[in-house]
């Protein structure tokens, strides 16, 4: 065991290098860069040599691989650098966005999560019932429908009913949780039932495929009590594969809700992902990509991890 | 509304040919799996109604006409028109077919070059297979939209880059599972034999072991078709996508329909019912799909 974690854990290395090295030349491949951007956008014309000292100043004019194994060598003490743009140290770009990220991706997660597996097991419960196809189509309308354009008409209903618009300025919870709470339970809600849906598919086939297993018929045949089998048997066995769709979409969360963030004026990971690229600044994009890679890869070790731990068939 | 022509598509179905296998085997797939058939019945509308657009819609989806700026739903306009004046209800029908030609576009190719990665994969095995699957577990860390926005990016937009933006991200996907259905039909004794006989190591992928993996392709296909139309409405809103004044779904819920949500609700809720429905009947299709041609497999 102590080996497969080891052996799991070196493996994650190479697949951030690989990361870091396609979006460092995936940067370089866009047409235009920083100091062109900005030269153009300040007075319209810059002289070459103005150009050629920006870039110097940057380090853009040496050679790419110089460029690369730099970089790498300020991630490997973890200093990320400086925003090209703003001049500010990365860490402190990404300090406040990240919390607001990670806090929506929590609310969303016990949106999904509490939508999700009642949903799936009454869903498996009742199969090819009515019931089964009524939350089948909740499910899959939730797949369905665009969460950008869930946020958009539920913002138009709290304002056409309820003459109430959300908070437009993010409050920290530890300010005021209840201004926070106002503000970022719309989002959740609008992320959440996409999410939740993914995560009641999965409990309703892994509860089926559950339900069929020779343990199940076990207990019922010794006549233990219906409520007692579901919980004690059946979920806990369907939960592993619903744990791994709730973890892969939380990294997901962190990085990918881009649209969203835009209809609810969230200045989230997302934003700052599209301002970076936009502006072409080169280490905050590769900063921010690293993390929400270095979130997906730690999300699916522990994940692996957890199956090994939590099935005792699993031994490696 | 839509869901009653479907059920005609599939009562009609026997008078056509009757003793066909086509037609008993369509039959038999409408009749134990209902909502399948609703989806499939909502795609072909979609399929017409792209086809036969200028027919169709009643005005020029790209006509301004500054006389009927945002005038609600009316006998003159069904589903009322923007902030430029042209008529939603014709755009929606044009949109149609920039959605299904991004979806099928990037679905076909997304899971063909996943399934001809993923067999490869398996089938040569050893290195190939070690440095195929790490550059895949690469990609996959990038999260799909930031993937696709990189690539617009460096492309620039126009539609057969936003299809190529679509399609990168869901190979590694396909080829993902793909690869693991492969890799049990490499131990087929037919393939040995294949081997045996001398064949090329082209033809024994393309002739023996991309057939057998058909079902998880189709599989992937028809839930990528969905995701492809979500992901393009998603690039488009954010202007990344298709181009004005060209119709499309996601495109149309950009800028004004947001500012003037509140006094025109039908230009932002039109285009979203829009999106939902048709990605909602391509899942509704591939899930009974999916059921129907291998139940083991669990795809999200």
């Amino acid at each position: 065991m102590a080996r497969y974690i080891v052996k799991r854990f070196l493996l994650m290395i190479p697949t951030m290098i690989g990361v870091a090295a396609l979006i460092f030349f995936m940067m370089r491949v866009v047409p235009g860069d920083i100091v062109e951007l900005r030269m153009s956008g300040e007075s319209g014309f810059a002289s070459k040599e103005q150009i050629a000292l920006e870039r110097a100043r940057f380090g853009l004019d040496r050679p790419l691989w110089r460029q690369f194994v730099e970089w790498m060598w300020g991630l490997a003490r973890l200093d990320f650098g400086r925003s090209m743009w703003t001049g500010a140290s990365i860490g402190s770009e990404i300090q406040l966005r990240f919390l607001l990220s990670l806090e929506l991706a929590v609310l969303a997660t016990s949106v999904a999560v509490l939508l999700a597996i009642p949903l799936g097991v009454i869903a498996a419960l009742k199969q090819d019932t009515w019931v089964d196809y009524a939350v089948r189509i909740f499910s899959i309308a939730g797949i369905a429908t665009p969460s950008f354009w869930l946020g958009i008409v539920l913002i138009l209903g709290l304002l056409i009913i309820f003459k109430w618009l959300p908070p437009m300025v993010y409050t920290p919870p530890w300010v005021n949780p209840w201004q926070n709470l106002a503000q970022l339970i719309w989002p959740a809600l609008a992320v959440g039932y996409r999410y939740s849906a993914v995560a009641t598919r999965m409990t309703r086939s892994a509860m089926l495929e559950v339900l069929r297993e020779d343990y199940i018929r076990t207990a019922r045949a010794k006549g233990l009590w219906e409520k007692l089998i579901l919980t004690r048997h059946a979920l806990k066995n369907a939960m592993l594969p619903v744990l791994t769709v709730v973890g892969l979409e939380f990294a997901f969360l962190m990085g990918g809700l881009v649209v969203t963030e835009q209809v609810f004026n969230l200045n989230g990971l997302g934003l700052l992902f599209v301002q970076s690229v936009a502006h072409r600044d080169y280490t905050l994009t590769q900063a921010l990509v690293l993390l929400v890679a270095a979130i997906f890869i730690i999300v699916n070790f522990l994940m692996d991890l957890m199956y090994a731990w939590l099935d005792p068939r699993i031994r490696y | 509304m839509a869901i009653n022509p479907a059920i005609d598509v599939a009562t009609e179905a026997p008078t056509a040919e009757p003793g066909s296998r086509w037609v008993s085997t369509l039959l038999t797939f409408c009749r134990r799996r209902p909502l399948g058939a609703i989806g499939a019945g909502i795609v072909v509308i979609m399929l017409l109604v792209a086809a036969f657009a200028p027919w169709l819609a009643p005005y020029d989806p790209v006509a301004v006409d500054f006389g009927a700026m945002l005038s609600p739903p009316g006998p003159k306009h069904w589903l009322g028109t923007d902030a430029f004046g042209r008529d939603v209800l014709s755009r929606l029908i044009y949109g149609s077919r920039t959605a299904l030609l991004v979806g099928f576009g990037a679905a076909l190719l997304g899971a063909t070059a996943g399934a001809v990665l993923g067999v490869g994969s398996a089938y040569f095995g050893g290195k190939i297979d070690l440095y195929l699957q790490r550059l895949m577990d690469v990609l996959l860390c990038f999260p799909l939209i930031i993937l696709a926005l990189a690539i617009v990016a460096i492309m620039g937009n126009n539609l057969s880059n936003l299809i190529l933006a679509i399609t990168i991200p869901m190979i590694p996907r396909c080829a993902l599972v793909i690869r693991s259905s492969a890799l049990s039909i490499r131990e087929m004794p037919y393939v040995d034999a294949a081997r045996a006989s001398g064949f090329t190591h082209r033809r024994i992928i393309l002739r023996h072991m991309l057939p057998n993996v058909m079902a998880p392709y189709l599989i992937m296909l028809t839930a990528f078709l969905g995701q492809a139309i979500l992901l393009e409405a998603s690039l488009s809103f954010l202007g990344l996508g298709v181009q004005e004044p060209t119709a499309a779904w996601g495109l149309m819920l950009r800028g004004a329909a947001v500012e003037f949500a509140e006094t025109a609700p039908w230009m932002a809720i039109f285009p979203g019912v829009a999106i939902s429905l048709s990605v909602f009947a391509f899942n509704l299709f591939g899930d009974s799909l999916r059921d129907a041609l291998d139940p083991k497999l669990r795809t999200l």
